[in-house]
């Protein structure tokens, strides 16, 4: 029987208190919590592996499906390999660094370009766990912002664990550096020294 | 949100897990802007260190710094006298003498009885009479939530600053204080944590890093910093990035509270922690042998944490030394500035 628990709206310690009553009262097999908050979904996760349940988990916009299962017998967490859980970089992986440059892709027709790029965000996810950072700059900044059609895209590789940035005085050239709706002000130090950390660098 | 559409009375919280504003957030707001520029400001908010310093005379300079936050234990007393050490911290990090301070106080006082606030601020003053540091004065508003602390003024020689930034190669980095104090607020206010731990780490977070910073004054000390809300590894890595070198940190040395590594398996980790890893984890690269729960705690942020020290090899072993008989029973040698990967953190 799956148990649903609804935590939004919860700060922590909260809603891993509320699992772990669940938990010690009805035993589940499976359990989905629902919460609204990066932080929240990470405690409720590690809570569910530290209780031996395979997690893995889901965005729904600005919220997360924590879905736990008891393995089959299995006492030490295992690592799910789901679509969608949490992939744990491990140094010594292919790390993959994508730079986007601008709103389109390639040059012709920049309608076209336009449609190519969200195109290519939105499939972005199909390189896996080696996809490691995403950065923006130039024009490419505005798809970090209100008003982008890719936000929910990237805040989607952001919860699969991918770190997305966006170049901070290209925000503040545009204007738009508080209309910031998803993943962390960079600098061109740290994407230098990204460059030299990634295996590959993918320039668009 | 944007600034036009914002509400302030909506903004205001009881969470307070995280009470610090999100190392990101914050620099997105200050980006770009226009700061003043004087010859005299020796450290100000260009360099981020703990404190702003100004320089009086040749021999003088003026160590300024500002820290308060809602309360993260049960007992006021004990909430006042943290507040003040985690407030009166980053003087002793810089190297200053703090000399007077003045209250800032947000106080519920429709839902919350004064006599609460007199204890606060006993407690402040308690440690304000330890420092040798005299209180001028205050500021208290009406708010929906408590929160206490200081802003201090100390002297400083302008020749003998310790700033965050001047980490040199082989430098040995020891920390004096254990971390994990941000999992065990969490755990406190989960109602998991009986007295022992509890009074045991308010008994820590109390304690003025006076000893620790009058002790490293004899050894030749190249950089320093207190561990606070961005965690050990943030912290670090002000230290670290645009330093030229590397730092590596052995995981197995760090001292921590062993509770705060169970709770932070169960997942008790203050949103903060999180806030923490995200802005600075691209720096940090762990071995396979650090646990998650370990990488939890070293981003795990503190309350009036210890200081971090880069010492001369030559001297670390013998300012360790010090620092035990002195006191400061925690302290150790937890890491070494290499000369590579340039503005990397490796912990293993």
């Amino acid at each position: 029987m799956v148990n649903e628990l609804d935590c939004r709206g919860l700060a922590c310690p909260a809603p891993v208190l509320q699992v772990r009553d669940l938990l010690s009262s009805e035993a589940p097999d499976a359990i989905v919590v629902r919460v609204d908050n990066d932080a929240a979904r990470q405690n409720v996760s590690r809570f569910l592996e530290h209780q031996n349940y395979q997690v893995r988990f889901e965005v729904q916009g600005n919220e997360f499906r924590v879905v736990g299962t008891k393995g089959e017998g299995g006492d030490a967490p295992v690592e799910s390999s789901v679509p969608g859980s949490v992939k744990k970089l491990k140094s010594g992986t292919g790390k993959i660094m994508i730079l986007v440059t601008s709103t389109h892709m390639g040059r012709g027709d920049d309608a076209l370009g336009d449609m190519l790029m969200f195109n290519f965000l939105k499939t972005l996810k199909e390189m896996g766990p080696e996809l490691w950072r995403v950065v923006f700059v130039n024009s490419g900044v505005s798809f970090t912002a209100e008003g982008s059609e890719a936000v929910p895209i990237l805040q989607e590789l952001v919860g699969n664990g991918v770190q997305v940035t966006a170049c901070g005085a290209c925000l503040a050239f545009f204007h738009i550096l508080d209309k910031m709706k998803v993943g962390e002000v960079t600098n061109m130090l740290e994407i230098v020294t990204g460059m030299k950390d990634a295996d590959s660098v993918v320039t668009v | 949100m944007t600034s036009q559409t914002i509400r302030l009375t909506q903004t205001v919280k009881g969470a307070g897990c995280a009470a610090k504003l999100s190392p990101g957030d914050l620099d997105r707001a200050l980006c770009g802007l226009d700061l003043p520029v004087d010859p005299n400001l020796l450290v100000g908010l260009d360099r981020a260190d703990d404190a702003g310093v100004y320089r009086v005379s040749d021999d003088l300079a003026l160590v300024q710094t500002i820290d308060f936050f809602p309360p993260m234990v049960d007992d006021p007393y004990s909430f006042g006298q943290i507040a003040a050490a985690n407030a009166l911290s980053d003087v002793y990090a810089m190297g200053g003498t703090p000399k007077t301070a003045m209250n800032i106080v947000a106080f519920p006082a429709k839902t919350m009885d004064l006599s609460v606030l007199r204890l606060v601020i006993e407690g402040g003053l308690d440690k304000m009479r330890e420092a040798g540091v005299v209180l001028v004065g205050g500021h208290t508003v009406e708010d929906s939530e408590l929160k206490y602390g200081l802003s201090v003024t100390g002297y400083i020689h302008p020749d003998r600053i310790l700033t965050k930034r001047n980490l040199q190669c082989g430098d040995c980095l020891v920390l004096t204080k254990p971390i994990g104090t941000g999992i065990i607020a969490t755990a406190i206010k989960a109602g998991l944590a009986d007295q022992g731990v509890t009074e045991r780490v308010t008994a820590a977070m109390a304690t003025l890093n006076r000893a620790a910073a009058a002790i490293m004054q004899d050894f030749s000390v190249h950089a320093c910093t207190d561990i606070t809300g961005f965690g050990f590894l943030g912290h670090l890595a002000e230290m670290t990035v645009d330093s030229g070198y590397g730092v590596r940190i052995k995981a197995a040395q760090v001292p921590v509270y062993p509770e705060a590594l169970e709770w932070a398996a169960m997942g008790l980790i203050p949103a903060g922690a999180y806030n923490n890893r995200s802005f600075r984890g691209s720096f940090v690269e762990f071995g396979a042998e650090v646990s998650q729960r370990m990488q939890d705690l070293l981003f795990d942020p503190q309350t009036s944490g210890g200081l971090l020290i880069a010492v001369a090899p030559g001297d670390a072993e013998q300012l360790v030394h010090a620092l035990r008989t002195g006191g400061v029973e925690a302290a150790a040698i937890v890491g070494e500035v290499v000369a590579g990967p340039i503005d990397r953190i490796i912990v293993e």
